[in-house]
């Protein structure tokens, strides 16, 4: 099964060229049942990436570009009145599918916003008075773009909380973009990837990375972890004990992913900054790179032992 | 001009301490000291913080030269001198006060926090009570804050922090403290501390006009406890005798010093004894509370000619005296001619009236013992009354008294009973002191008050010695059984309205009252009543036949247990054992620390591992892994590494290193 895994990003990494560990990290987020969001410029691969995903993990995708115009039934669906039988029919949104790409989240409003992410949160919708469930497995990648804020709604910190992990793409190397120019990859290559695993194998795995062995050690790790988040003075608050389990579920994924059935801290260490990061608040608001900062303080000064 | 070295200012946190401690230091002395110190301080302070924010300059050594001379000036004009106790320690004041302005770098700031605790220890000399003890600890916490935000940086800017470290350390030296207090031996002082000056203004004088005990007894202010070892005598039998006044010139008694005071005088003791010892307030005078006859062995004590304690020097701070009395003792059965004349001085042409009712009892009753029961008799069947606010009386004082007014406090009926006795031949005295006392059950003494002042008549007869009568018993039984509040439950004693003596009749105030009592008597007697000869007893009693050696080095192990206490709990030793996989682990990062490899604390042992293996040869790494495997496997994996295996794995890595 972790050979299955590894073809997919494998596969993955043929049309998403030099981005091996972003990659493996979207993997971890979906295996350990979280929602990615991904946070870059325009044109670095945010969409190629969900959409290869969804094609070598064999998931229905759907893709909702979010505008400020969009209203919640445009993403879950709508009843609409059908002459023949005399009935209100349901038409299901696009939420209605395994992988959903939500780009640029935040130009939709706060209302369409948030049809979304309680729908992440539940993986259930309700409308009319019945609920329907979601398909399984159920991700969401939500894209959105650090600049160019004009005429947005940012996330606020409670909605950033649902995304297991903030991911950013960055330039590829030279490398990478030499081979991108060069052998001109496109979007229609990422859509002929074959499937490489059967969604039982999936739901296995998921439910493996659930069951990763998880010592006292690391729990007593994960706790100075949090712990520092609290108390130390460059953070305005600390970490939620939602961020805690986040974090755990996540270094669990990680580990799966590197073949073990028990977490180290070192997986701890890899997931942190992109489970952390968007849930610590800015201490010096509008600069981005405090957080990363904070982060690397974590890393560098909470004790492993 | 010489450039001047920039120096570290004083941080804003320790600028505010100061100043509060500043005010705290000076409140307790505001009562001993020239009140333009108030506005002294709130100039310098004022001009200090227009200082910090920059909106003023130092002053120039010339405005400050200005301002010691003026201020030593005022303190010379407000205290009449520069010396002794009251203008010392306002002058320490204002250059307490006045260091302020020229307060610029660190030096200056702990200059100043030095001179505050010296200052606190001067309000000592003012005020040794529990409460003022207590208060005392607040100016030294908030000094020690400012000692602490002085080593602060200027960044550190929450001065509620600042004191909460200065609280802990000071708590943190209570042991300390507890310990010099037994152990550290008290030696006497070098030099004598001058009295305050406006101490003793109230108390029993040396001299007793009409008015005089009436207007004592408007004062509720503690005289002094007594307790007892065994039981507490009855109210009608503490007659605490301060002083005889034998002279009388026509209006007031007065006490004569004559040569015969300092000769032992001749008494057998009769009967039981009483053992008591007895705390006292200061009173700037020399003479000690006693039950007649006392006897106390403590060497600066002796006993006067007229069976009054009197100490050697003024009593300036409260002290402790213990006693025995016999109060049948035969007091005096033989006095000599001279004395017995002048127990029987009389001013000329004053009170014809008394003295020609004199005459005529002495012709009724030959007999002294009936005389003087007859003059106490019609003190109790005449119209006579016992009040505070007795009426004015002229020149002949007793005679207006004995038959005109007839209203009086305990003064007008000993003074004019004693001059009555001596009319009539009988050699006689006036007593002054304290007659009874509120009772503390709780700590079994007796506490006496102001109010408690009273006088009373002793007369002499042949081979009886001098014996004790109260005219005032005749008139106010109640005041000599139940005290002065039940003998004058028409007229209010003037406490005041914030005195709790004013609220007796409320039960739960009174309680409170004597509680607190209780508390400061216990304060009294163990803590400033622990002088060097209690502290030698007791420590016999420790340490077996004391010396300085035994002592010095009994305090020296005492501290280093304390300390090690100390470290004992704030290092836990018991809490840090380590598991022996951690043991494992803290031997294999010595080993590899050597070779400069030294893992951080973050740092993962696999992180590690990666970093470093690159240098290491192939079996060195394959060591290297298999201890780090199994110590993941431990630790991680739930899958428990016997211990021998993991110290096995460390030896192969060693030897792999060694062998390098």
């Amino acid at each position: 099964m972790l050979r299955q895994l590894e073809n997919c990003l494998h596969a993955v990494n043929q049309v998403l060229l030099g981005k091996e560990h972003q990659v493996r990290m979207a993997m971890a987020c979906l295996l350990a049942r979280g929602h990615l969001l991904i946070e870059d410029l325009p044109g670095m691969g945010k969409t190629t990436l969900s959409h290869a995903l969804a094609q070598v993990l064999g998931l229905s995708y759907q893709r909702v570009q979010f505008t400020s115009d969009l209203l919640p039934g445009d993403i879950l669906g709508t009843s609409v009145f059908e002459r023949n039988t005399g009935q209100f029919v349901f038409h299901p949104g696009p939420i209605f599918t395994q992988l959903l790409l939500a780009d640029e989240i935040n130009r939709a409003t706060p209302k369409s916003q948030s049809a979304l992410l309680e729908a992440m949160e539940e993986r259930q919708v309700t409308i009319e008075g019945s609920t329907r469930p979601l398909p399984e497995p159920f991700f969401v990648i939500a894209t959105q773009n650090p600049i160019c804020q004009s005429g947005t709604f940012a996330l606020p910190e409670s909605q950033l909380d649902r995304f297991l992990m903030r991911l950013s793409l960055g330039y590829p190397n030279a490398e990478a973009e030499r081979a991108l120019l060069t052998r001109a990859i496109t979007k229609r290559q990422a859509a002929s990837l074959t499937q490489q695993i059967e969604k039982d194998e999936l739901l296995k795995a998921q439910t493996q990375v659930s069951e990763v062995k998880v010592s006292d050690a690391l729990v007593s790790y994960i706790l100075r972890l949090v712990e520092a988040t609290r108390t130390n003075a460059q953070f305005v608050y600390g970490l939620s004990p939602r961020g805690g389990l986040a974090l755990l579920s996540a270094a669990k994924a990680w580990a799966f992913l590197a073949g073990r059935d028990y977490v180290i801290p070192e997986d701890v260490q890899s997931v942190l900054p992109q489970v952390v990061a968007h849930r610590l608040a800015h201490s010096a608001a509008g600069t981005g790179a405090t957080d990363s900062t904070a982060v690397q303080w974590l890393l560098n000064e909470v004790a492993v032992f | 001009m010489a450039e001047h070295k920039i120096k570290p200012s004083i941080p804003r946190n320790s600028l505010i301490w100061l100043l509060i401690a500043q005010v705290l230091v000076i409140l307790p002395l505001l009562w001993h000291v020239p009140l333009w110190i108030i506005g002294l301080w709130l100039v310098c302070a004022a001009w200090r913080i227009q200082v910090f924010r920059m909106r003023m300059q130092f002053p120039k050594a010339i405005v400050k030269v200005a301002m010691m001379v003026s201020a030593a000036f005022a303190v010379y004009l407000s205290r009449g001198s520069l010396v002794g106790l009251d203008a010392g320690v306002a002058l320490l004041l204002t250059a307490f006060v006045l260091k302020l302005v020229e307060l610029r770098s660190k030096r200056d700031a702990l200059v100043l926090i030095y001179l505050g605790f010296f200052t606190v220890v001067t309000s000592y000399l003012f005020d040794d009570s529990i409460l003022a003890a207590g208060y005392s600890l607040l100016s030294v916490t908030a000094l020690l804050a400012a000692l602490v935000g002085l080593q602060q940086t200027v960044l550190t800017g929450r001065p509620g922090k600042t004191v909460t470290q200065a609280a802990a350390i000071l708590l943190q030296a209570i042991p300390v403290a507890l310990l010099l207090f037994l152990f550290f031996p008290r030696l006497d002082p070098l030099w004598v501390l001058p009295a305050p000056k406006d101490k003793g203004v109230t108390g029993i004088s040396d001299h007793m006009s009409p008015g005089d005990i009436a207007e004592l007894s408007q004062s509720s202010e503690l005289v002094f406890r007594a307790s007892f070892t065994g039981e507490i005598p009855t109210q009608n039998q503490l007659y605490w005798r301060a002083l005889t006044l034998p002279y009388f010139d026509g209006r007031t008694w007065h006490m004569q010093n004559m040569t015969s005071d300092l000769l032992a005088p001749e008494w057998q003791a009769q009967g039981d004894m009483l053992e008591y010892s007895v705390i006292m307030q200061p009173s700037s005078r020399t003479w000690l509370y006693s039950l007649a006859v006392s006897q106390t062995e403590q060497k600066d004590i002796r006993l006067m000619n007229d069976f009054r304690l009197q100490h050697n020097t003024p009593i300036h701070r409260t002290y402790l005296y213990q006693a025995r009395a016999w109060p049948e003792a035969l007091a005096e059965p033989k006095l000599s001619p001279e004395k017995y004349r002048f127990y029987l001085q009389l001013p000329h042409k004053v009170n014809p009236q008394a003295r020609a009712w004199a005459q005529q009892l002495r012709q009724s009753y030959p007999d002294d013992e009936s005389l003087v029961r007859a003059v106490l008799r019609t003190f109790n069947q005449g119209e006579y009354f016992y009040t505070l606010k007795p009426p004015r009386l002229g020149k002949h004082s007793v005679d207006e008294f004995l038959f005109a007014t007839q209203t009086g406090f305990c003064e007008h009926y000993s003074s004019s009973m004693t001059f009555v006795l001596r009319a009539a031949g009988i050699p006689a005295r006036v007593v002054t002191g304290y007659q009874g006392g509120e009772v503390n059950r709780a700590e079994n003494y007796v506490q006496v008050r102001q109010y408690d002042a009273h006088s009373w008549v002793e007369y002499w007869r042949l081979g009886f010695g001098w014996h004790r009568v109260d005219p005032t018993f005749q008139v106010a039984p109640e005041r000599i059984e139940q005290g002065l509040q039940e003998a004058l439950r028409g007229e209010s004693l003037n406490t005041g309205l914030l005195s709790p003596l004013s609220y007796r009749h409320i039960n739960w105030i009174n309680q409170l009252r004597i509680s607190w009592d209780t508390l400061n008597y216990t304060w009294q007697k163990n803590v400033l009543g622990y002088q060097a000869e209690r502290q030698k007893n007791w420590l016999k009693g420790l340490l077996g036949e004391i010396s300085w050696q035994r002592i010095g080095v009994g305090l020296v192990i005492t501290i280093a247990l304390l300390f090690a206490l100390i470290s004992l709990w704030l290092f836990k030793p018991w809490q840090t054992r380590l598991s022996e996989t951690q043991r494992l682990l803290k031997q294999f990062e010595r080993l590899l620390a050597k070779r400069q490899y030294k893992r951080e604390p973050a740092e993962g042992l696999r992180a590690f591992q990666a970093r470093i293996q690159a240098d290491l040869s192939p079996p060195q790494r394959m060591a290297l892994d298999a201890f780090v495997h199994s110590y993941e496997q431990n630790e991680y994996a739930n899958v428990p590494v016997p211990a021998v295996q993991l110290k096995q794995q460390l030896q192969t890595l060693r030897h792999s290193l060694a062998g390098r």
